[in-house]
C-alpha cells in the first residue's frame, strides 16, 4: 500500500497557527504518513533565523504561555518530525523572491524553495490542510 | 497481569502534547523488537493519544493507568 500523505500549507505568521500546523504535521509524520509542508507569506518570515534568534514571535494568549512554559516551538516540532518520519518542508519561491530572502536566511529545515506548480505535484492525491 | 520486564522508563512528566509521544517514538525507533517501555506522562491528552498511536503503528499497549497526578503507559515494541 502506498504511504498515506498529508499536505500542510502554512500561511499565517501567528505562532498559534504555525504551532497547530507543525504539531499536526509532526504527529502525522511519526504515524507513518508522508508529510509535505509548503510555507508561504508571513509564515515564511517566522522561519527566518533572525526572527527565531531574537524570539520576535507574533503571539496571542496561548502563544505567550508557550513561551513562558518553554515548550518546543513550531520549528522544533518540525525538527522532530524530520528526524523520525517523512516530513518535507518547502519554502514558497514567490515570497522568497519578493522579499529578496535567501534559503540561508531560513532555519535549516527546508528541503527546497519551489513554486506552487512543483508543490502541487508533490501534494497530488493527498489531503490538504491550510493554516 | 503477569509481571512484565520494563526495558526502559521514559519520564516525560511536565512535557505537553505531543512531547511525551515524541519521546516514546524516539525510544521505540532506536529500540529492539520485544522491548517494553514505560512512559510517565502528566499530560492528560497524551494518555489518550499515546494508546491511539501505539495501536495504529502495530505495537502493543501492555498497560495504561493513572498513578496519582500522572499516567504510566506501558508499551511493547512489536516490529
Amino acid at each position: 500500500m502506498e504511504q498515506p500523505k498529508l499536505t500542510v500549507i502554512l500561511v499565517s505568521g501567528e505562532m498559534e497557527k504555525l504551532h497547530a500546523g507543525c504539531l499536526v504535521s509532526s504527529v502525522a509524520a511519526v504515524s507513518g504518513m508522508e508529510v509535505n509542508i509548503f510555507v508561504t507569506m508571513d509564515a515564511l518570515k517566522a522561519f527566518r533565523k533572525d526572527v527565531i534568534e531574537s524570539k520576535n514571535f507574533k503571539t496571542g494568549e496561548i502563544g505567550q504561555e508557550m513561551l513562558n512554559k518553554n515548550i518546543e516551538l513550531y520549528y522544533q516540532l518540525l525538527e522532530n518530525a524530520k528526524d523520525m518520519g517523512t516530513c518535507n518542508v518547502y519554502g514558497c519561491a514567490m515570497a522568497m523572491d519578493l522579499m529578496e530572502w535567501k534559503k540561508e536566511d531560513l532555519v535549516d529545515l527546508f528541503d527546497d524553495i519551489i513554486g506552487v506548480t512543483a508543490f502541487l505535484g508533490k501534494a497530488a492525491g493527498s489531503q490538504i490542510v491550510v493554516m | 497481569m503477569s509481571e512484565v520486564q520494563i526495558t526502559k522508563t521514559i519520564d516525560a512528566r511536565g512535557a505537553f502534547c505531543p512531547g511525551p509521544l515524541m519521546e516514546l517514538v524516539k525510544t521505540i525507533k532506536r529500540g529492539n523488537v520485544g522491548e517494553v517501555y514505560e512512559l510517565l506522562s502528566s499530560d492528560s491528552g497524551s494518555a489518550k493519544d499515546v494508546p491511539e498511536w501505539v495501536n495504529k503503528m502495530g505495537h502493543a499497549l501492555v498497560d495504561s493507568k493513572q498513578d496519582g497526578d500522572f499516567w504510566r503507559i506501558t508499551v511493547k515494541k512489536m516490529k
